[in-house]
């Protein structure tokens, strides 16, 4: 009975949605709005508003700036949620050391990690972050990969290797580049007089208006690209520590 | 275009993603769904969004995963 409504119900939505879709205008149709009005804009005027050469970035930065800086604002605030909840070693609470699966990898993993890490560091800042506004790439992409290749070196190397190179003290102010080189770079624009993340400044004319622009691209998508990267280093970190601390009377044993 | 790569990716995409539904094994779930973020990012490619599949492959396939995983080591394996 509740097998067959289920199946029902989703034949009822599956057709809602299949009529929905032939009603949608077919694709790679040249007369809908986002041909006819969007893409062009964008296609003209981007790289003269945008200030980016690719013009993903110019949407991300200057026409969506408040948008990405808002999802920065929510990966900020992802750490700041899984540190208040896992990660104790700030605050003294316990004696919360290290992982204490310090054991290490295979011989092939660990030298392949240690040819693989630079590379791909490499890979993330010069490429994604520092070219991110000439071609595909960006802070984000660049931050996750940044990220993803510390996390390769822990998982090959131990947690307690990876805390000793990047210790807290390191990791606490990075974590906040991202929010940090934002609301600075914004900040520049309401100086002069002008809106809040505006790139164009007043009084800066010619040649030097595209390097000031360009420049705070740079140290914007840096800024996410750093930030980021060392926010999820930081997350991973404290959901691999392992808490030694004892489990108080009223909380529930597993 | 080249529809037949695209009709494999797409195919491979629904198997994944039925097999991650079906599976039992988290660990398998996970490695699963990160090959499915891959093919989704080569789809990304052929759709001409090469922002969006770098994304999806450092976002999807990398990250995610490396949370899954801590996550599945942290607490239990098998979905019951």
């Amino acid at each position: 009975m509740r097998r067959a409504a289920v199946i029902g119900a989703l034949l009822v939505i599956g057709a809602m949605l299949l009529f929905a879709i032939g009603k949608m205008p077919a694709m790679n149709s040249r007369n809908t709005p986002d041909k006819t009005h969007v893409i062009p804009r964008y296609l003209e005027k981007g790289e003269a508003e945008g200030g980016a050469k690719n013009i993903i970035t110019g949407v991300i930065l200057n026409y969506r700036g408040y948008d990405t800086m808002g999802e920065v604002t929510v990966i900020f605030s992802a750490l700041c949620a899984v540190v208040a909840l896992l990660d104790r070693e700030k605050r003294g609470l316990s004696r919360s050391g290290p992982d204490a699966s310090g054991v290490r990898s295979s011989v092939i993993v660990r030298t392949v990690v240690r040819f693989a890490f630079p590379v791909i560091l490499f890979f993330a800042v010069a490429y994604m972050m520092l070219h991110g506004e000439g071609s595909p790439g960006g802070g984000f992409q660049g931050g996750a990969i940044l990220g993803a290749s510390v996390i390769v070196f822990t998982l090959a190397f131990g947690l307690p290797e990876s805390t000793r190179r990047m210790p807290l003290k390191v990791r606490i102010p990075l974590e906040s580049t991202a929010m940090v080189a934002f609301l600075s770079m914004g900040i520049i624009g309401l100086a002069y007089g002008v809106n809040f993340l505006t790139y164009l400044l007043p009084g800066v004319h010619g040649a030097m208006a595209q390097t000031v622009r360009n420049l705070m691209l740079t140290v914007i998508e840096v800024g996410i690209g750093v930030g980021g990267g060392v926010i999820f280093i930081s997350i991973v970190f404290a959901m691999m520590r392992e808490d030694k601390y004892e489990l108080q009377p009223d909380v529930p044993q597993p | 275009m080249n529809w037949t790569l695209n009709l494999l990716l797409l195919l491979f995409l629904v198997t994944t993603a039925a097999v991650a539904i079906r599976l039992r094994d988290l660990l398998a779930v996970a490695i699963v769904f990160s090959a499915y973020s891959l093919m989704m990012a080569i789809l990304w490619t052929q759709l001409r969004a090469p922002d969006l599949a770098l994304t999806e492959a450092a976002v999807g396939a990398g990250v995610t995963t490396v949370l899954f995983l801590i996550t599945i080591f942290k607490t239990t394996r098998r979905e019951d």
